[in-house]
């Protein structure tokens, strides 16, 4: 409990820090990080927390941003609703709609109600490039921030400050709520909405009010979206956003209450590093997630978690060398991937056969990867990916033999303890 | 005797083309410690699911307290202060015991709606969660997951969330099913002491347990009540004992 306040603390100093050290662009990934973070905690109460795995999140979402880009465009900044504020209005829109969303969506549970979700997501997809007055059809709906406090909210660094501050005051208000009374009955919808009718819960009540609350803060992610692009088209409403939400927030792990935040703020991340740097981003966030789910279903902070316990249990100095072993094998198996993943995406580029069919002497040039000429032809060219291949293999089974004999040790050490401690007994 | 706080009239329970309830007739009275007996199949747990709202019946009706309830929902069943338990232990298994019980004890105190207050200011739910765990000898296993604790443990668990509302006619299905000897001993005690001032409907296949602790039972066979008196006039009770007792009585 203590360390985790000191991590806590440590964390957000770090984020209120963070405009110092950054770029530009950097700053601007953060803010988006911070937005994706707040859209996956809201969506995990509704998921994680209550059990209903919603399929149609970004619906909420866009409404608080299209709510907030109308608000910024009527009050111009001015009066009740300054910019900083602005959010709120996202906050109701996204109370509102989730009231009445949530109302027929909650009458059923389980895979109904996803599919009740996706339809009325889809619903609002589909309708909103018809409704130009509300959504403003192809080009959308934009405005402009005003300066409101003495604060111009011209530059990154308010921007980040700004959504700083309602990100982590949303984020505390969640991790408050599910420590009233409606919130730990939230878990109990999770585990056994059928046994709480029986202790006198309206459990239709309960969860559409667990589904407004999930999609107000999902509305404020939206409205702070809308503070800082000033504008968006329905493009927002797309299931793309849906499905992204979903795998944030189990890439993170549900089970824990920041995990879906970690999750979001890491793949927002990724998707802002490696977007530059490579053309199949979107391939490596995709096997990234299959490979999260396949191997760690607990998600990031599960795997964080087991290895407290492990290193509880067996000790630093024992568990050190199995976690490298694991940790060399993963990376040996990346970088083999990326490796044959980048170089063919880069022999069956447009590019590269204009390069070949230009000069037809060389009918196969050399591809220029990681610093290094490579031809399609050579040998090298494939047994270099195939041959790290194999050695993160090799890797995997030297981690999997220490870490059973680890288990095997541990074992031994307490059936020993038991049979002394029998001896000393008899 | 007083006026009955359950009663059923003609109640009747298909599924389908199959009448698994067939005109049931039967009053509870206020206080009394009813036991429900019968074979395999004769719809006792389906009785159970009728009177607490998990199954609405085909025709009949079902008072209690004088109102009619057969309609209702079962949130709204347990409100006027009808309890059950279940044949399956039904509770929440990755809670914690005090948390699974706090739950059942938060509904009496109107919290359920409340986003406002944090759950720990209100030092009354806890307490009296703290008070049920005690009577329910689960207070040394409060931090335990519900999922982790022992069956008997379990049904005691659910026992005192059937209790946390305070109820005034309490259901248990089958709670002494799969239990040792010891066990079930135990449990009985627990039932006498913690359903004491309240009305009792128990369905229970141990008839050692049925004839010590109910004042009176009825045997229902094939979806009807075939005879309700006290233990001794069911004993002696010829059609009972042909059509369900038989040689369990006679030895």
């Amino acid at each position: 409990m203590k360390s985790m306040r000191f991590w806590l603390l440590v964390g957000a100093t770090l984020l209120f820090l963070m405009p110092l050290v950054h770029s530009q662009s950097l700053l601007n990934a953060s803010i988006q990080m911070l937005i994706a973070a707040l859209f996956a905690c809201a969506f995990n109460l509704l998921c994680g927390q209550g059990g209903m795995l919603s399929f149609g999140h970004a619906a909420y979402f866009g409404v608080g941003t299209f709510a907030t880009l109308h608000a910024m465009k009527a009050m111009g900044g001015v009066g009740l609703l300054p910019t900083p504020l602005m959010p709120l209005a996202g906050a109701v829109a996204g109370l509102a709609f989730g009231i009445i969303a949530g109302w027929f969506a909650t009458k059923r549970s389980g895979t109904y109600f996803a599919m009740i979700t996706l339809a009325l997501a889809e619903l609002l997809h589909a309708l909103a490039p018809h409704l130009k007055s509300l959504f403003g059809g192809e080009s959308g709906v934009s405005t402009m921030r005003m300066p409101a406090w003495g604060i111009s909210f011209g530059n990154s660094t308010q921007l980040y400050y700004l959504t700083l501050v309602w990100v982590l005051t949303s984020l505390g208000l969640l991790y408050l709520f599910t420590h009233t009374p409606l919130g730990r009955l939230t878990f109990g919808l999770r585990e056994n909405s059928h046994r709480l009718r029986f202790l006198g819960y309206d459990v239709h009540h309960l969860r559409v009010l667990i589904f407004a609350i999930s999609a107000m803060f999902s509305g404020i992610a939206g409205g702070l979206q809308a503070v800082c692009n000033e504008s968006a088209n329905y493009v927002v409403f797309e299931s793309h956003l849906s499905a992204l939400v979903v795998l944030n927030a189990y890439i993170g792990g549900v089970s824990v209450f920041l995990g879906p935040a970690l999750g979001a703020a890491l793949m927002t991340f990724f998707g802002y590093a490696v977007s530059d740097l490579s053309r199949s981003w979107l391939l490596y966030q995709g096997a990234l997630f299959v490979v999260v789910m396949m191997f760690l279903p607990t998600g990031l902070t599960g795997l964080i978690s087991s290895w407290n316990e492990s290193k509880a249990q067996y000790g630093l100095v024992r568990l050190l060398p199995v976690a490298i072993l694991w940790l060399v094998a993963v990376l040996l198996l990346a970088v083999s991937s990326v490796f044959l993943v980048e170089f063919l995406q880069r022999m069956f580029s447009q590019d590269y056969r204009a390069l070949a069919l230009a000069n037809p002497a060389v009918p196969w040039p050399a591809i220029t990867l990681f610093g290094r000429p490579w031809f399609p032809g050579g040998a090298t060219t494939w047994l270099t990916p195939i041959l790290i291949f194999f050695a993160g293999c090799w890797m995997v089974r030297l981690a999997k033999d220490r870490w059973q004999a680890l288990l095997d040790d541990a074992d031994v050490d307490a059936s020993l303890s038991e049979a002394t401690g029998n001896g000393v007994k008899s | 005797m007083n006026a009955p706080i359950l009663r059923l009239q003609n109640l009747k329970k298909s599924f389908a083309e199959t009448e698994i309830i067939r005109g049931v007739e039967l009053d509870i009275f206020q206080g009394e410690r009813h036991a429900i007996i019968g074979p395999n199949g004769a719809g006792k747990s389906t009785l159970f699911h009728l009177i607490s709202g998990n199954l609405k019946p085909t025709s009949g009706e079902i008072f209690f307290n004088a109102l009619r309830i057969e309609e209702l929902a079962p949130q709204e069943i347990n409100r006027r202060g009808l309890a059950r338990s279940f044949q399956i232990t039904n509770i929440f298994p990755k809670l914690t015991v005090f948390e699974n019980l706090r739950l059942a004890v938060m509904r009496r105190h109107g919290l359920h709606y409340t986003f406002w207050r944090m759950l720990s200011k209100v030092p009354l739910v806890g307490h009296e969660t703290d008070q049920l765990l005690e009577r329910v000898r689960l207070k040394a296993r409060s931090k335990t997951l519900a999922g982790e604790l022992s069956y008997s443990e379990q049904r005691a668990l659910e026992i005192a969330m059937t209790l946390a509302c305070d109820p005034l006619l309490i259901l248990l299905d089958e709670p002494m099913a799969g239990m040792s000897h010891e066990e079930t001993d135990y449990m009985v005690g627990l039932i006498r002491e913690l359903t004491a001032g309240r009305t009792l409907i128990i369905v229970e296949h141990d008839m050692d347990v049925v004839f010590s602790l109910s004042d009176r039972i009825s045997v229902l066979v094939y979806g009807q009540v075939l005879a309700t008196g006290t233990p001794e006039q069911i004993r002696n009770d010829p059609k009972v004992r042909e059509a369900y007792l038989g040689e369990e009585v006679g030895a």
